[in-house]
């Protein structure tokens, strides 16, 4: 009888250490991934006085732009800003940078300027890299949010307290095609 | 790429000749194969009235005979040069219309060390093998491609104490090696998905468990995963290499092969393994080569290999990969 006891009280113990094991690995994905997204965008952080340096020289009626760029860059890097201020920061860096590479067609110079293109370059790759990251964190966020929404896990997740976490969006100017001609007014 | 009226229309003009003088060689193969395979028939047949009914015993053996004189002449001297000649006049003349930038070599093969380095398959083969290799750039991607086929032995011992070798193959078929447009240090490998199509969501699960494999990703894209299973050694990295574009591009590939293709990025380059049951940019033999049916299929089968280039966009240069 005892034994019997024993083993039903065993067995949920037991199941719910794997379940509780299971959450808090999704959490540290979650962690990790958050990581190496935040390293990828300091890595674009620390191109971009070099970017300024470059085009600068050459585009001297894009100054508003690229004071935008820096002061956008000194606030982030000083890293006051946490959670979805982060993400709005590095969304509105993203439209920036996309916005100085598209003005920079006008400047034939510049474009020849292998400097520049080397710049270029890694701005390209350190932008897929980041909507890698992007991806990587939304993927491992969904499934964090679904183990602490879903029947059994929900309820150790609830016992502990953990909350759904929320997904790294993307912006609505962003989602938009980008409009050309009105990236060039501006 | 080359249009199927270009192909038509170079068929008329520069392989019919080749193709007729060919032919020739090839109905003098055949005929002294079949030649051949009725003496031996006939011989069966003789020793079978001598000796009697008792014969029906060693029927079996007198058919692999047969079929043993068959494929030695095949590959004989006579048979090799038909094969031989076939390629030099035909394949490469092939490749070369298609890009003359090409170099074909008929013998050659990828070999055994970087197929492994693929990491598509796991399994050590024990006997390996291939030939027409292509190599060459098109446009600033450098490609390599052959046909393959790798094989493992068992050996088992039977209650009588005989030894079997059994042969298993592991990959036969069209290997393609080419430069990736994107710098990468991990491994991403792309393998086509059998647990998720017939268990869904508990299939998922089976996937995670694969202890050969490096972790599992879940990618967002619902047909490429329906299709394929994904593992790579760096969550963010797979991403970076299968991007929303790319597994498009390759959901579009698998259909048009209509095979279960394998692929993965390794060494900043790409893999890709297609399966095929039959041997490629093989002459036919007791059939007319004279057709343009044949020449059809060597065409698609190399413009599909080439056409990876195209078809996952790896001449797309904007990042610092040159």
């Amino acid at each position: 009888m005892l034994i019997i006891i024993l083993i039903l009280l065993v067995i949920p113990l037991f199941i719910g250490l794997i379940i509780y094991n299971s959450l808090i690995a999704k959490k540290n994905q979650v962690a990790n991934v958050f990581g190496t997204l935040d390293a990828l965008l300091k890595k674009r952080y620390d191109l971009i006085p070099n970017l300024v340096a470059a085009v600068k020289g050459y585009a001297e009626h894009e100054k508003g732009v690229l004071t935008e760029i820096t002061e956008l860059r000194s606030r982030a890097v000083s890293g006051q800003a946490k959670g979805d201020e982060a993400a709005a920061q590095d969304n509105k860096m993203t439209q920036l940078l996309g916005k100085i590479m598209i003005t920079v067609e006008n400047y034939p110079d510049l474009k020849a300027n292998e400097n520049f293109l080397k710049l270029q370059g890694s701005l390209n790759e350190i932008e897929e890299q980041i909507s890698a990251g992007r991806r990587a964190y939304n993927a491992a966020v969904t499934e964090f949010n679904n183990a602490v929404e879903m029947f059994p896990t929900s309820i150790v997740a609830s016992l502990f307290g953990h909350k759904q976490k929320r997904l790294f969006e993307i912006n609505q100017t962003e989602r938009e095609n980008p409009n050309i001609k009105n990236v060039m007014k501006g | 790429m080359k249009t199927q009226e270009e192909i038509y229309q170079y068929y008329g003009t520069h392989l019919k000749g080749a193709l007729a003088e060919l032919e020739e060689k090839r109905k003098a193969l055949a005929k002294k194969i079949i030649l051949s395979m009725a003496i031996g028939i006939g011989a069966c047949i003789f020793i079978a009235i001598i000796l009697g009914p008792a014969i029906i015993f060693l029927f079996p053996f007198a058919v692999i005979i047969v079929l043993l004189i068959a494929f030695l002449i095949g590959r004989s001297d006579l048979g090799k040069t038909y094969a031989l000649e076939f390629k030099t006049r035909i394949i490469q003349e092939i490749i070369r219309f298609i890009d003359p930038g090409l170099i074909y070599s008929n013998k050659s093969y990828i070999a055994e060390p970087v197929f492994m380095l693929s990491d598509i398959f796991k399994t050590h083969p024990d006997r390996y093998g291939g030939d027409d290799l292509v190599r060459g750039a098109i446009g600033e991607t450098g490609i390599e491609f052959c046909e393959l086929h790798a094989e493992y032995k068992t050996e088992t011992t039977d209650s009588h104490g005989h030894r079997r070798t059994e042969w298993h193959t592991i990959f036969k078929g069209l290997f393609i090696m080419a430069n990736f447009n994107k710098n990468f240090n991990g491994k991403t490998i792309v393998l086509p998905d059998v647990a998720e199509r017939f268990f869904g969501g508990f299939g998922k699960m089976l996937q995670g468990w694969n202890m050969a494999r490096p972790e599992l990703i879940k990618l967002e894209d619902p047909e490429f995963e329906q299709l394929f299973a994904v593992y790579g050694t760096d969550q963010v990295e797979a991403r970076y290499i299968l991007s929303t574009s790319l597994m498009e591009r390759i959901t579009n590939f698998k259909k048009k092969t209509g095979k279960k293709i394998s692929l993965s990025f390794v060494g900043s380059k790409i893999f890709i393994a297609i399966p095929y049951a039959e041997n490629l940019f093989e002459p036919r033999l007791f059939r007319t080569i004279i057709d343009f049916e044949p020449i059809k299929k060597y065409f698609d089968d190399l413009q599909l290999a080439m056409g990876v280039v195209e078809d996952l966009n790896l001449n797309t240069r904007i990042w610092n990969k040159q």
